[in-house]
């Protein structure tokens, strides 16, 4: 090590004091140095601070640039996922320590659970009482006696833990109803990955893909089927946590549904697939159990399936974790533990929990009234959360408080449980001091997780860290001032080269028929309302520029007003002016930010929007971006009134952020049944679109300006000046934007693409048939095939926009759920 | 005393529906002084898929899809029922609440008889410290279990007004509480909620009441109605408490299925895929075999 480099590290660490009453990583409790730290930060120290730091911001960027975010609880944006702290580091010998304890943990919680649901001994043999269980929330009585299909209820276990006052690990909560972070985890890594892969790779940080596989292949244990479709539930969009579920449905190569994707038929699941009706053969559900099942659980659940207990009562769905075990987080289990570790795995228990008085024991009722100034009084009933984040009351409570509390003890005592006070230790985080960096030690809640396989348990060597930025800020929920931080097992011996987590996890597979019908809807609305957008900013470009009159070169004199009438009166019938008599300025303003209207350009964003949040796994930061972007420019203050100066360069920047979108779903979505379905969505709306404009501009008695304005809606004046020497005729412009096969623009043009997209996504029916759909668009294909220009009068035309609407209906009926054989469940009514 | 239970519900869409799924608890209940004699369960359409099984709590729950498109769905239950149940206790009789309570909580067992599962919170029925303190008045220190309960009960009866109109099927409990209004369901939940704010085991238990046709008037047919009511854990045995009526529950009452409120015992549930407006109907038929015998004039 260098000198440079000592003295850098001598920095770092000079300030170093950890609270003395609380346990730290980096500083033991004889004062030096824990395990892995020497080593890791003699790495770390080798370089200069100016790369480190290059380094998080290049890493920062990547995080920005995949979208990884995530919500706070209650509020409508998405934060930027904050990883910016040095990872927890773990030896490899207490790591391995630390592991025997949560599987131990996992299989003592497996035998509760199994025990609770069925025979009921150990409350029968006092060593649990049958109130603890009856009292949780989360003991579902419709799952009694249902065995677990597979026969685990866990598949999943995570813990949160920290050190406990004697500087050893402690388990300060219990997750086993659905936990969260395992994603975030994981992207952590990736991107650290990218950061410092020569420090992964000389400090032997164990990986993380043999975990993951593990629990692949966990989540279908059991299943009927050999080739098991394993679906992600998620609540969808608005979920805190939904980013890291849709990377987790994309690392782990699983189907991410929502309640409204799932169907029971015959008894079974199914996921409504573009290609119909599709077994699900294992369910990984990131929702509370009580909202699975809206008939037998929670009946106001809109997030489950109607139905799915049936499917684990005739075993043919397998499900992690199982609907119930949320019980064993319950507050007021963990005076129990240690007692049911020895009688039911014969041992002793490893992870202790902090001590806990459950006041439903007289014995545990006179001990927490005596030692009420001491603990922390929290719910007995509910789950655990780490910190004492659900303390009733805690050591510092006011008087009126603890009076309350000491009535409610009168009433119910069985609904608290006292608890030691369990203040979270402290890790070493990053701080910007006078000269340079430094690490400071700051509270951080650490989750462990452990896979079910065919084996046994198998514990992740790494963990979702979450570290606060000040001393006194509680790190256990992901909010402001929170970072993240990846955690580092290091191996007393080289690591085996990573391998490519794609390569090892899933299989290639190139199948379309996998897309749920809805996100195929939402892709095809995606494409439908960005097109719409377009449609609108165009005509009101039109509108300001008075584009028409400059084109129509043979009309001397003042532009009329016909085609002005015309463009305002377009204007109205979409919605997007409620009066098409308005001011020039005044219109313009309205058909673009008017957000009473239901067609002005900024609905038609803020609904693609809408679509869009639906797809963030498809799509990528930067077209998520550039939306972002858009919505701020039709975001105007609705109270100005803006010059037609202002709003013309407004519409224009609006119009070329419509077509940068249109460039990068083009160019980086894959290829893929959700690319054809966005496609489509766009191809029908831009035909429709035209044939109204046709319609309009181009009809029997259209000027010339009216003409010219047809020619710059479908942007074609530069194409058209160049092919036809005269000014714009009507012959001539109707075949430019009808007919010609090779203006990207036209209406023959679309119909081809959209035949073509019908061709790639697959057919229900095998004998070869084409399906109603497909005969549609063959049909108008065939139609403008054989058109001539002459002959297209307003009629013609006008069917033409009907037969566009009357696929677009034809294909939503054949592949989205919201189509007529898929009604939405609605509760039968009233008290019957 | 032998009954005849008729009930009828009637859903009516204005579109038709296409697919159903429902769960139906409509049988009356087995034991605790009731035999059934007979008993059955019509539904059209004629079901895709039907299952019974017995719910956590014992009830019979008879499940149901409908696949044929359906501008109606019928679901008649009639059954035949023996109800012979043996006087209250004794005013102010058996074991005093407190014990009640602690007992309870600190039994071994998680049958579905236990009174343990009947302390807590349920969906609908959460605690509310007005209620607890309003039932805390009848439940002095050392009062008989049994003694308080029914001085609670009939402290609602005298201080609620019953009024089909003041609340719906959703109306929380706290909500129908302050507005001292509601029906036989609001009621029971308040009642109950009182009880376990206190501790207490208590129950919800739907089923039927015998009434009484007005004198020298014919019985109307469908003009009866399902009924609930509160069962009480009074140290030994569930003791029935009928708070819209103010009554013990002895052979008037016909029970079908107990449980922890509502939820747990709703007569028919499901969903339906139909986009149109859905109407219900309920008829139900209480007639006792020996029709003319006086009971208490009852709203349901």
């Amino acid at each position: 090590m260098s000198a440079v480099a000592r003295e850098r590290l001598a920095r770092w660490i000079a300030a170093y004091r950890p609270d003395p009453g609380l346990p730290d990583e980096l500083v033991g409790a004889d004062g030096f140095h824990r395990g892995a730290w020497p080593g890791f930060l003699d790495a770390l120290a080798r370089l200069d601070e100016s790369d480190i730091m290059a380094r998080f911001v290049s890493a920062e960027r990547h995080i920005r640039d995949a979208g990884i975010s995530y919500r706070i609880y209650g509020d409508q944006r998405e934060h930027a996922w904050p990883l910016g702290s040095l990872p927890l580091v773990v030896e490899a010998a207490e790591w391995r320590s630390l592991a025997r304890g949560i599987e131990q943990r996992a299989e003592l919680m497996e035998a509760i659970l199994a025990d609770c649901y069925g025979p009921g001994r150990l409350a029968a043999e006092g060593l649990l009482p049958a109130a603890v269980v009856a009292g949780s929330p989360e003991f579902l009585r419709p799952l009694h006696g249902v065995a677990p299909p597979g026969g685990r209820y866990l598949k999943l276990y995570a813990a949160d833990i920290g050190r406990g006052p004697d500087g050893r690990w402690q388990v300060l909560a219990d997750r086993t109803q659905a936990p969260s972070g395992l994603g975030f985890a994981l992207e952590n890594r990736m991107v650290l990955a990218r950061t410092f892969p020569d420090l992964l790779e000389t400090l032997h940080v164990e990986r993380l893909p043999g975990f993951f596989q593990a629990l692949r292949e966990g989540l279908s244990l059991g299943a009927e089927r050999s080739e098991p479709r394993i679906c992600l539930l998620t609540s969808g969009p608005f979920s805190s946590t939904y980013v890291e579920q849709a990377a987790l449905a994309r690392y782990l190569g699983l189907m991410l549904v929502q309640g409204e994707d799932l169907v029971m038929q015959g008894g079974r699941l199914h996921v409504r697939t573009i290609a119909g009706l599709k077994r699900a053969d294992a369910l990984w559900r990131r929702i509370d159990a009580d909202y699975l099942d809206p008939l037998e659980l929670n009946p106001v659940s809109r997030l489950g399936v109607p139905g799915v207990l049936e499917a684990l009562r005739n075993g043919s769905l397998v499900m992690a974790n199982m609907p119930g075990s949320g019980l064993v987080e319950s507050g007021a289990l963990s005076p129990y533990l240690p007692g049911l570790a020895r009688a039911v795995l014969g041992q002793d228990l490893i992870l202790e929990s902090p001590r806990a008085w459950w006041c439903g024991d007289p014995a545990g009722l006179a001990h927490v009234r005596a030692n009420l100034d001491a603990l922390t009084l929290r719910p007995a009933a509910t789950p655990q959360r780490g910190a004492g984040r659900d303390a009733i009351l805690g050591p510092a409570a006011l008087a009126a408080e603890r009076e309350d509390v000491v009535r409610a003890l009168d009433d119910r005592p069985f609904d608290y449980v006292g608890q030691e006070p369990s203040p979270l230790s402290t890790t070493p985080s990053w701080e910007r001091g006078p000269d340079g960096l430094r690490l400071v030690p700051r509270p951080f809640a650490l989750r462990v997780f452990a896979a079910r396989t065919a084996s046994g348990w198998q514990v992740m060597p790494g963990g979702f860290c979450r570290i606060a930025e000040r001393p006194g800020l509680d790190p256990t929920e992901m909010r402001l001032g929170i970072r993240s931080a990846d955690v580092w097992v290091l191996s007393d011996q080289p690591v085996t080269t990573p391998t490519l987590l794609a390569q090892r996890i899933a299989r290639p597979r190139r199948i379309a028929g996998q897309l749920p019908s809805r996100a195929a809807d939402e892709l095809f609305w995606f494409g439908r309302y960005t097109e719409r957008t377009e449609a609108v900013i165009r005509l009101v470009l039109a509108h300001l520029r008075n584009t028409g009159a400059a084109l129509a070169t043979d009309v001397a004199g003042e532009p009329s007003q016909a085609t002005s009438a015309r463009i305002r009166g377009l204007l109205e019938e979409w919605g997007a002016v409620h009066d098409a008599d308005l001011p020039t300025a005044a219109l313009a303003q309205e058909a673009l930010v008017g957000r009473e209207r239901h067609g002005s350009a900024r609905a038609h964003v803020t609904a693609a929007r809408r679509n869009a949040a639906a797809l963030r796994p498809r799509l990528s930061g930067e077209a998520w971006r550039v939306l972002a972007d858009l919505t701020d420019l039709l975001s105007l203050d609705e109270t100005r009134a803006f010059a037609e100066s202002q709003l013309l360069g407004r519409a224009e920047r609006a119009l070329s952020h419509v077509s940068a979108l249109a460039g990068l779903t083009h160019e980086n979505m894959n290829r893929g049944p959700g690319w054809h379905f966005v496609e489509l969505g766009r191809r029908l709306e831009r035909g429709i679109n035209t044939c109204t404009f046709a319609v309009a501009f181009a009809g029997d008695g259209a000027g010339a300006e009216d003409l010219g304005t047809m020619l710059a809606l479908c942007d074609a004046q530069i194409a058209y000046g160049a092919r036809y020497l005269q000014g714009a005729a009507l012959a001539p412009v109707r075949d430019m934007v009808l007919l010609d096969p090779h203006n990207p623009r036209s209406v023959a043009f679309q119909v081809e693409a959209i035949t073509r997209h019908l061709e790639a996504l697959p057919a229900l029916s095998a004998d070869g048939i084409p399906e109603a759909h497909r005969r549609l668009a063959a049909g108008i294909c065939g139609g403008l095939a054989s058109a001539e220009a002459e002959a297209l009068d307003s009629d013609a035309m006008a069917r033409l926009e009907v037969e566009l609407e009357r696929l677009a209906e034809a294909v939503a009926a054949r592949y989205f759920a919201g189509g007529p054989d898929a009604l939405r469940p609605e509760k039968l009514a009233g008290l019957a | 005393m032998i009954y005849t239970l008729r009930h009828l519900t009637t859903y009516r869409y204005r579109r038709p529906a296409r697919f159903a799924r429902c769960a139906i608890r409509l049988a009356p209940s087995e034991g605790e002084g009731q035999t059934v004699l007979s008993r059955a369960l019509a539904i059209s359409p004629e079901p895709a898929t039907r299952a019974s099984r017995r719910d956590f709590f014992g009830a019979e729950v008879t499940s149901v899809t409908v696949a044929t498109p359906h501008s109606e769905f019928r679901v008649e239950a009639v059954s035949r029922v023996a109800v012979e149940r043996g006087p209250l206790p004794e005013p102010e009789s058996g074991p005093a609440w407190e014990s009640v309570r602690d007992r309870a909580v600190a039994g071994r067992g998680l049958t579905p008889n236990d009174p343990v599962h009947f302390v807590f919170p349920s969906q609908r029925v959460p605690l509310v410290s007005a209620v607890t303190d309003y039932a805390r008045e009848s439940f002095w220190p050392g009062r008989s279990a049994y003694g308080g309960a029914f001085a609670l009960m009939a402290r609602i009866r005298s201080d609620f007004r019953f009024d089909s109109k003041a609340t719906t099927v959703a109306t929380p409990l706290a909500e129908a509480f302050a507005l001292r209004a509601g029906v036989c369901q609001d009621f029971t939940h308040i009642m109950i909620a009182g009880l376990r704010g206190l501790g207490l085991p208590a129950a919800y238990v739907s089923g039927y009441l015998r009434t009484i046709p007005p004198p020298g008037r014919p019985r109307l047919r469908g003009a009866d109605a399902s009924h609930a009511w509160v069962a009480v854990w009074c140290g030994e045995r569930w003791i029935g408490l009928d708070p819209t009526n103010g009554i013990g529950v002895r052979d008037d009452h016909i029970v079908v299925a107990r449980g922890r409120d509502y939820g747990d015992v709703s007569p028919l549930d499901g969903i339906v895929t139909a986009s149109g407006a859905q109407r219900l109907k309920v008829e139900v038929d209480v007639i006792p075999e020996d029709e003319g015998v006086p009971a208490v004039a009852a709203w349901a």
